[in-house]
């Protein structure tokens, strides 16, 4: 691709690319100010960013044509916010706007580029990465960088499992259909308050059955059982994958139903439980004076695991949780050294951790009811709906990335 | 409800920014007090109308609604030239 890290032209994934690499560029934004709080560009560390929404522009600038309101809104307003030293990149909704300020920001000399498909994209882009590549046993973690959500192709023998799929399927389509996979079973370590899991479509497709744990069959809020046809995983079973299998191990706190998945000493699926940097937050389903002496058993349990096992989570809150190749792994022994929450559960009693879970609780978001009732077949968006109920990043651990110096989304 | 206007933009199908660049050059060529309707195809029109009409000196937003037009959501704005 010719555009591939052009110097005007930024795709989701040169954007990932450049965040990755700790490139400094500055961000300006276009979009409503609601909407530039709620989803912000995040990177390894904080991006700087100034937002003035495009209509603001074009009163300000106070030209016909949005071109040279940008021109004059840029020139008379906003120069002194702009650096010189660094590209600044035009960021809207779609695209499109932001086009418009790349090309005013360049007429007046500054290095700009546009943020193609606009934050629409970026929230919507995949990454894919090999854990393990090999004939016997290959692990891809298939990441959404915007959201902090991450999940699993596990594959041995030509066949596979995906664990957690995300809304959009391509990304597991394209891995199985490139490596001559089959997808036998489908696989969701809880129900899911901050994405809508592509769970269930991609079981459809597939032809392959869907797991969930009985427990998280109930929406915990209206107390309403799934309408959604699924298997039941239990404690302790296990899920063959070609010459390898999965273990379940029943471990409730974030939600009742949270399964992790064990692949012999060597790697732990650990779903919202450990995280690299946090723990998971036991408080989604409204009820975190119970659930919260549940969630400390069940992260004792995993603590007692061999040290050498590779976490493989459902979250980031940061790029910067990422190891130098971009991937979200460790060993259990290393976050017992780093993790927050590790450190606190190992430190303190049962009861001294309950405390510690119950005053670190980050704010709550409102839409994560609705997404709950979503993935149990109770709320069935259109597809717009769907893309604006899970904007931004995900709040699904204890303690976040970064708090954004003018007071971003925690 | 069917809100009074004196023209009407169609504005369908066109990207961000265009629906309220092309309003905002129409409000200029209305008489005072006159209302324009705006017919959208942008769901993200509804929040910068909003948005535009507290910022704009020359504008009241006086209405908006959403409307099912050839079977796809539309997005309607009134908007009236005050000054």
């Amino acid at each position: 691709m010719a555009e591939r890290l052009s110097d005007e032209v930024w795709t989701a994934r040169d954007l990932l690319e450049r965040l990755e690499r700790r490139d400094q560029f500055f961000v300006l934004d276009v979009r409503n100010r609601e909407e530039f709080e709620r989803f912000r560009l995040e990177g390894r560390s904080p991006v700087p960013a100034v937002n003035t929404p495009y209509f603001e522009m074009l009163e300000r600038g106070g030209k016909d044509e949005m071109l040279d309101s940008v021109v004059a809104y840029v020139e008379r307003d906003l120069a002194d916010q702009l650096p010189s030293d660094r590209p600044i990149l035009a960021v809207c909704a779609k695209g499109d706007t932001s086009e418009f300020v790349a090309q005013g920001l360049r007429r007046l000399g500054y290095a700009s580029a546009n943020l193609k498909g606009g934050m629409k994209a970026w929230g919507e882009h995949y990454a894919t990465r090999a854990l393990v590549d090999g004939p016997d046993l290959a692990i891809y973690q298939v990441s959404r960088p915007a959201r902090g959500c991450l999940s699993y192709l596990v594959a041995s023998a030509g066949k596979a499992i995906v664990i957690d799929p995300l809304r959009h399927l391509h990304p597991y389509l394209d891995l199985a259909r490139g490596t001559g996979l089959t997808i036998e079973a489908v696989i969701d370590t809880h129900g899911h308050a901050d994405h809508i899991s592509g769970g269930l479509a991609l079981a459809a497709k597939t032809g392959a059955p869907y797991y969930l744990h009985p427990y998280d069959a109930i929406h915990p809020m209206d107390v309403l059982p799934a309408t959604i046809p699924y298997e039941a995983i239990r404690d302790g079973q296990i899920f063959p994958v070609g010459r390898h299998e999965l273990k379940a191990l029943h471990i409730p706190g974030h939600t009742l139903g949270l399964v992790a998945f064990r692949l012999d000493d060597r790697y732990l699926f650990t779903g919202d439980s450990i995280f690299i940097r946090s723990i998971a937050r036991p408080d989604l389903g409204g009820k975190a004076d119970t659930w919260a002496p549940l969630h400390g058993r069940s992260l004792r349990r995993l603590l007692g695991l061999p040290g050498g096992i590779t976490v493989l989570p459902g979250h980031f809150s940061s790029l910067d949780e990422a190891d130098g190749t971009g991937r979200f792994a460790a060993s259990l022994d290393d976050l017992k050294q780093r993790n927050d929450g590790l450190i606190v559960l190992q430190r303190e009693s049962e009861e001294g951790f309950v405390r510690y879970l119950l005053e670190s609780l980050p704010k709550f978001i409102p839409e994560y009811v609705d997404i709950k009732r979503v993935n149990a077949g109770l709320l069935a968006p259109a597809e717009e709906d769907a893309a604006t109920l899970e904007l931004g990043k995900n709040v699904c651990a204890l303690s976040q990335g970064y708090v954004h110096s003018n007071g971003g989304r925690q | 409800m069917s809100q009074v206007f004196d023209k009407l933009l169609d504005a369908r199908g066109l990207n961000c920014p265009m629906p309220l660049v092309n309003a905002r050059k129409e409000i200029g060529k209305l008489e005072l007090g006159q209302v324009l309707k705006v017919v959208a195809s942008d769901r993200g029109s509804v929040a910068d109308f909003q948005g535009w009409a507290k910022v704009a000196k020359n504008m009241e937003l006086v209405g908006q609604e959403t409307e099912s037009m050839e079977g796809a959501n539309v997005y309607v704005h009134f908007v009236k030239r005050t000054a």
